[in-house]
């Protein structure tokens, strides 16, 4: 096993000489920030500023600063808030099932994979609060003792939202923040004694020396995370599916949503750590950690996701066919060709039209291909969420009663200063965390022996 | 209410013999104070509402109403059930007129006109003003006011006489040619009243008598019991002819297209025939000749034998009534096209029967135009010095060729006696503060032997300072030197009203008579004896051919807003922001065209058209609307002011602006139907601030109807009625015996639902029948005052957040306005169905919408934190959002709110409630009794309010109740129950037509 453990990491990563070239290559990114650094946190700053701004207005003039109205009491925020629980499953994907499986393409992208998945449910977790009515009362949906006795509806799928995405956000964290020990104390054996970066990575690296004793637990600790954070990876997603399948609104209420979202998620989560890869790769000279191999491994992923999520489509417009009631074949229909056929035109379009490049063997080495598709993905994701959620509310059961949804501009700001709140994040973790696992890549590169002396003779 | 008072009525407006014992002789300075806790007056006990009787202003129907007030504040109007024209019901407007007392817009004291504007004066010097003006000027006087009670029109008129001077009533939407055709072919100076009820078949000639029209509220009570139709009996056809369907029309079982201006053609034809077969046309035999059907159908388009099957089913199915042509129809031959409709009565056997022409509708407004016309040449000449404008508004309302605000600046002294700086008022030399009729006295005789007395409900708004018009003019008449006999207008009222005490002639003494009055709100004298109405010859030439219309284009059709009237109620946010009965549009005009001609002109629902008659032109958004004909176009008054407050000015365009100023040659009467316009594209689109998504049902289990023949033929599925039986039997909640796996055994035998014990509770539970409901939406604004219901301005309804708890939806089903033909259009009022399996409870993270033991679905505003699941999981989508703070409104508004009702606040979820204040009130009442709650104890403010007594409620647990009674009908069904099992409380009774109809299963 080990052997060919050990030639498929020699297949990974042929251009690293050696495990010292590891640790200067991977710690050189934590140096001082460049000019383009500090104007993308700077951009990243304005857009947290323009989210703090758009949600106070919303909070001190009320919530109708969005463009939500009666039929359409979900837009905007609902889709952000999926689409980045969406984003924030395949970082547990990758780190954790793929960890389990052995997959040995997870070393160079599961570090960043797993920041993003923690600063995404970051970001998912505000929206739920930013879209309430009353968003000073939300702490009514955590079971919090009092001397009411007042308890949640634990039959509400919001009050599963809650505890699925307070347990995948503690759990992923932990996950993140266990991985990190070992480069952390890497790291803090370069930083200078004293500075404020030494303690912190002092303190995090949790007295970390690299005996054996401490591997071993550290192992242990890690394998049994990465079983508990696997069932979390389809569960999260499934109760946010359930938001909606729970529901009888036509275009929700289908049996097929929990694994049509586990697949979306995955299939977003993937083509966003895409996204990401590719400019840390260009950025910091990673070509040799991030090489095709991986790409190429994470476009497939994509690919076979991508065809479940459109075998999901297929099979939604199926079934709202063959139920032979109206309300369902009309919202379907409405879908198509309805009031906002293009949102779905453009979902389709990018979730199941482009991706099918993806089966090209040149289109997955290709590097800017894929990161271009990626980004489609990502739109026609956000799309996804979208059309399932304000098509279908627009036209429910009361045709009087059907009316349309505009989103405003306080929503648009909030949802562009989310991601500006992720990208904040981000950018701090790739300068202040090792954003490539130092210690696992050097699992799976050529152990550094000797070189015998025969090998020389027989060349 | 045939069987008289009930004793805990009587028990509700006994408070107001004390009241008005406690009122007399306040002087108004008394009345200034609010009134004080520490000693308050013994009737007002702070936490229980006290009842009072009056008369409603709104319009000149003279419906009875109670006014509740709590804590000296009137908070709601209801119908007084003793009152036989409002029959215990009112109107959308009727229940609005608390917002005219609170509008915020009214005059805070006298103003007088300076150089820049009107600046405000103590009264002293403005009854000084007035006095002096009017002394100088006398007896070159003028006084201009509406239709007003017989008293203060007497008071009016000696005031007038004393001076010298003249006395001229002016109302923008009159009569005035219907009372002039009953006095050409009736000899009665009065407009006649209609039966509906006993009506076999009404034809509509255009009249919208369940909307504006005379006596909306009696007319649609009346109609509702015709129309509708019994358990296994008969239902009256109503045909609609015009060319425009109105409310009215929309309720009809048939339409009849017909240009504007053609009613009168074919109402002759159609007594033509009737006389041919028979039918005694007396001295207007030989007129009937020249209009033969085949000579009226070549002239009107329509086929022989329509004319001949209308005239055939008018007499077949008799008591036949013709009612019409009505204000938006009144052309150049007005007068003719109500003689040629009375004719038809006349001549179809109605008269004595469904209409009486000598029980007249006294105080229906029908004074004619062609007075205040001749007023303005008075003025322009200079032959009146001084000018009263008493409550009216003609520099709105008339339109304004007549020159009358340029008649008016040459005037040397105008004096308004009115509530606001209107757009008359605006340009008068001095404005007098007049009270709204909730604060003062006056009375009401709407027909002979019925008189009503207008008593204060409170005592007036502080914020204004106010005089009672009947007040200022008697000062006024006391400082010219005239004996009116009384110091004030309360004693004038009482001397006035012992001549109805004599005509009583009663043993009692006036006190208590005067007190009993004051109690029931209605006083009615033996009747006399009535003329029969003999026909009478014509006495002069008419013209019935339709008239001439000015200008090219499409034919105006101006007719008299459902909600404003002719504009006089227009700054009222509810009514306002109710959704039109016909367009569904709120806050703003709209100009209706058909929606191929739409197509034609190049625009759609929601562009902006620029409106263009000879006599000017508006810009007003197109709404498509298929119930009216090719080539007409219609505009509502009530809209564009310009100086009428806050929530009216800039809303919307007058269509008076249009209309030449023409007067019908015989009655004088304004003539409505006079222009064309071109309507063409602005290139501007505004979209309409509607609340309707979509008119078609689309086959779903909403709106079914029934035909009347399958009705009567048992032909509705009968297991579906053993089903529905089974499930009111138990109130709902335990499935009915069927198979399991099927939606509708669910939920499972023994599954309970929250605390809710089906044994021990009651079940409250609606029925609404379809067949009644005419889609006039009092209920609504009924709704929106007892449960302090928000209104939210133009552009929110515009979002989609109106938060009106009752939808009106209206579906179009069938609707042809090329051929003659059967019309359905369908109603059906959407709340909170109170389900007993409600898809918005289980999704509610923090128990806000929750089902209580009682088995209502509550909305618990405090816990709500505002997710909107429940309103998306809603599948009536009845629940409505708070998206600001809409609740806060200028001061005095806020004083209308209901202090049993939270008031809510932004980022909250509410709905209907059922009225549970209403319900727990009348719960702790019988607690407080010792009994138990009794079957109509709880009334909910849209069933007190309808006009059509639609609805029902009660506990249909109860098998004798009337909800349970009236949902065991074959009609009932269950909005998409079939569909989604939500187990609803509300339970509709099918509309039943008269065509054949698509099955629907329901």
């Amino acid at each position: 096993m080990s052997s060919t453990t050990l030639e498929r990491g020699a297949q990974t990563h042929p251009d690293i000489p050696s495990y010292g070239k590891v640790n200067v290559d991977i710690l050189r990114i934590l140096s001082r920030p460049g000019k383009i650094w500090w104007l993308l946190f700077g951009l990243a700053v304005a857009g947290v500023g323009l989210l703090g701004y758009s949600w106070a207005n919303q909070l001190i003039s009320g919530i109708g600063l969005s463009g939500l109205n009666t039929p359409v009491s979900w837009g905007v925020y609902i889709t952000s808030f999926v689409f980045w629980v969406g984003i924030a499953h395949s970082g547990t994907l990758i780190s954790a099932i793929l960890f389990l499986f052995r997959a040995k393409w997870r070393q160079s992208i599961y570090r960043a994979a797993e920041a993003m998945t923690v600063f995404a449910v970051m970001t998912a977790g505000l929206f739920p609060i930013i879209h309430l009515g009353r968003a000073w009362h939300a702490y009514w949906l955590f079971p919090y003792p009092n001397e009411r006795l007042l308890w949640p509806n634990f039959r509400s799928p919001l009050v599963w939202d809650v505890f699925a995405v307070t347990t995948y956000f503690t759990v992923s964290s932990l996950f993140f923040l266990l991985g990190l020990i070992p480069d952390v104390a890497a790291a803090r054996d370069q930083a200078e004694r004293g500075s404020l970066r030494h303690r912190v990575y002092q303190l995090i690296s949790f007295g970390w020396r690299g005996t054996d004793r401490q591997w071993h637990h550290f192992g242990k600790a890690y394998l049994y995370l990465a079983a508990l954070a696997t069932p979390l990876v389809l569960s999260v997603h499934s109760v946010v599916s359930w938001d909606f399948a729970m529901s009888i609104v036509p275009g929700w209420h289908a049996t097929i949503f929990a694994p049509y979202f586990v697949a979306g998620a995955i299939f977003s989560g993937i083509a966003m750590v895409i996204t990401l890869m590719v400019p840390i790769r260009k950025a910091f000279g990673l070509e040799a950690y991030l090489t095709t191999k991986h790409f190429d491994a994470m476009a497939k992923l994509c690919l076979v996701t991508g065809l479940i999520v459109s075998y999901a489509y297929i099979n939604e417009f199926f079934m709202a066919w063959y139920s032979g009631e109206d309300p369902e074949r009309q919202a379907f229909w409405n879908r198509l060709f309805g009031d906002y056929w293009w949102a779905t035109w453009t979902m389709l379009t990018c979730n199941i039209m482009i991706p099918v490049l993806l089966w090209f063997k040149r289109v997955r080495h290709s590097i800017a291909a894929l990161f271009v598709i990626s980004i489609f993905v990502n739109i026609g994701m956000w799309f996804e969420r979208f059309v399932i959620i304000v098509t279908s509310l627009s036209h429910e059961y009361m045709p009087f009663a059907w009316g349309n949804y505009r989103p405003s501009t306080t929503e648009m700001g909030i949802m562009v200063g989310s991601f500006a709140w992720f990208g904040m994040w981000f950018l701090l973790f790739v300068r202040l965390l090792p954003p490539v696992a130092i210690a696992e890549i050097k699992e799976v590169l050529p152990a550094p022996l000797r070189p015998r002396a025969g090998a020389e003779a027989a060349r | 209410m045939s069987e008289g008072i009930k004793r805990r009525d009587f028990l509700r407006v006994a408070g107001v013999t004390g009241a008005g014992a406690g009122l007399v002789g306040c002087s108004t300075e008394q009345v200034e104070k609010l009134i004080p806790y520490v000693t308050a007056p013994e009737e007002i006990t702070p936490g229980v509402a006290t009842w009072y009787s009056t008369v409603c202003g709104e319009c000149s129907s003279g419906c009875g109403v109670w006014v509740k007030t709590r804590e000296g504040r009137a908070i709601k109007l209801e119908g007084n059930p003793n009152h036989p024209i409002s029959g215990g019901a009112l109107c959308a407007r009727g229940q609005s007129a608390l917002q005219g007392l609170y509008d915020p817009d009214r005059l805070t004291s006298p103003m007088l006109r300076g150089a820049d504007g009107h600046e405000p004066i103590p009264w002293e010097e403005a009854e000084s003003l007035l006095l002096a003006g009017v002394r100088d000027a006398a007896p070159s006087v003028a006084l201009v006011s509406r239709q007003a009670g017989p008293t203060l029109a007497r008071l009016e008129a000696e005031l007038m006489a004393g001076t010298g001077g003249q006395r001229i009533e002016y109302d923008a939407a009159s009569e005035a040619p219907l009372r002039e055709a009953a006095r050409i072919v009736f000899g009665s100076n009065a407009i006649p009243t209609f039966d509906f009820p006993s009506a076999g078949i009404v034809f509509s000639f255009g009249a919208d008598f369940l909307g504006s029209w005379i006596s909306p509220v009696e007319h649609t009570r009346g109609f509702a019991r015709a129309s509708a139709a019994e358990e296994g009996g008969g239902k009256s056809p109503f045909v609609f002819i015009g060319p425009r369907l109105s409310l009215t029309g929309q309720n009809a079982d048939e339409w009849v297209p017909v240009a504007p201006g053609a009613e009168a053609l074919v109402a002759l034809a159609i007594a033509n025939v009737i006389a041919r077969e028979g039918g005694d046309a007396g001295s207007y035999a030989d007129l009937l000749q020249a209009y033969g059907p085949e000579t009226v159908s070549a002239q009107v388009g329509l086929p022989v034998e329509t004319i001949e099957d209308l005239a055939a089913r008018f007499v077949a199915d008799g008591p036949g009534l013709a009612v019409g042509p009505g204000i938006a129809a009144q052309g150049a031959n007005a007068t003719a096209a109500n003689v040629a409709v009375l004719l038809l009565n006349a001549v179809g056997g109605a008269v004595g029967q469904t209409l009486r022409p000598g029980d007249g509708h006294l105080s229906a407004a029908a004074s004619p135009a062609a007075g205040l016309a001749g007023v303005i040449d008075s003025m322009a000449g200079g032959e009146i010095q001084a000018l009263i404008l008493h409550n009216v508004n003609p520099a709105y309302t008339l339109p304004p060729g007549f020159g009358f605000s340029q008649a008016l600046a040459s005037v040397p002294f105008s004096v308004a006696i009115t509530d606001r700086l209107d757009e008359t008022a605006v340009q008068a030399d001095l404005v007098l503060p007049d009270r709204h009729f909730l604060e003062s006295w006056g009375d009401s005789n709407p027909r002979p032997g019925l008189w009503a007395l207008q008593q204060p409900a409170m005592q007036p708004v502080p914020h204004f300072d106010s005089r009672a018009g009947g007040d200022i003019l008697l000062g006024l008449a006391a400082g010219l030197g005239q004996d009116t006999g009384a110091a004030d207008y309360q004693e004038y009222l009482r001397s006035a009203w012992s001549d109805v005490h004599a005509g009583l002639a009663s043993e009692e003494p006036f006190e208590t008579f005067w007190r009993g009055a004051l109690r029931d709100g209605v006083v009615e004298l033996p009747a006399e004896e009535v003329a029969a109405g003999e026909l009478q010859a014509p006495d002069r030439a008419m013209s019935f051919d339709a008239p001439e219309l000015e200008g090219d284009g499409l034919a105006l059709i101006v007719y008299p807003s459902d909600r404003f009237g002719d504009g006089r109620s227009a700054n009222r946010p509810w009514l306002q922001e109710l959704a039109d009965p016909v367009s569904k549009i709120a806050w703003h005009s709209w100009i209706e065209i058909h929606p191929e001609t739409a197509a034609e002109l190049g625009v759609s629902s929601g562009d902006v058209a620029r409106v263009t008659s000879p006599n000017g032109e508006v810009e007003v958004p197109v709404w498509a609307y298929p119930g009216i004909r090719r080539d007409a176009a219609a505009l509502a008054m009530g809209g564009g002011h310009t100086s009428f407050g806050r929530y009216a000015d800039g809303r919307g365009a007058n269509p008076m602006t249009l209309l030449p100023p023409a007067l019908e040659q015989t009655s004088g009467g304004l003539v409505h139907l006079a222009t064309r316009v071109t309507i063409e594209p602005t290139g501007e689109h505004r979209g309409l601030a509607t609340i309707e998504g979509a008119s078609d049902q689309r086959h779903r289990p909403i709106a079914p109807a029934v035909e009347l023949e399958a009705l009567l033929g048992g032909e509705i599925h009968e297991e579906e009625h053993a089903e529905l039986y089974e499930l009111q039997a138990v109130g709902g909640f335990v499935p009915v015996e069927a198979e399991e796996g099927i939606p509708e055994a669910y939920p499972l035998e023994g599954a309970r639902y929250g605390e809710y014990d089906p044994e021990a509770a009651p079940r409250w539970a609606m029925a609404i029948d379809l067949d009644k409901c005419t889609g006039c939406s009092a209920c609504i604004t009924a709704c929106q005052s007892e449960n302090n219901v928000a209104t939210v301005g133009e552009d929110q309804v515009r979002m989609g957040r109106d938060l009106a708890w009752i939808r009106l939806e209206r579906f179009y089903e069938t609707v042809d306005a090329d051929i003659p033909g059967p019309v359905d259009i369908r109603f059906l009022p959407m709340l909170c169905q109170h389900c007993g399996n409600a898809p918005c409870e289980p999704v509610c993270p923090v128990y806000a919408a929750y089902h209580t033991p009682d088995g209502l679905n509550a909305q618990v505003y405090n816990r709500c934190v505002g997710t909107r699941y429940c309103a998306n999981n809603c599948p009536y989508k009845v629940r409505v959002f708070n998206w600001f703070n809409f609740s806060e409104v200028p001061e005095p508004l806020n004083w209308q709110y209901n202090p049993d009702v939270t008031v809510r606040s932004g980022g909250v979820m509410e709905k209907c409630s059922f009225c549970v204040q209403r319900i727990r009130q009348a719960e702790n009442r019988a607690t407080l009794e010792g009994r138990s709650v009794e079957d109509g104890d709880v009334v909910p403010a849209c069933q007190q309010g309808c006009p059509a007594q639609a609805i029902e409620f009660g506990n249909i647990r109860d098998p004798e109740s009337r909800v349970a009674q009236l949902s065991a009908s074959d009609r009932t069904y269950r909005v998409l129950d079939v569909l989604i099992n939500t187990q609803p409380a509300v339970n509709y009774l099918r509309k039943v037509t008269l065509h054949a109809v698509e099955d629907i299963h329901v």
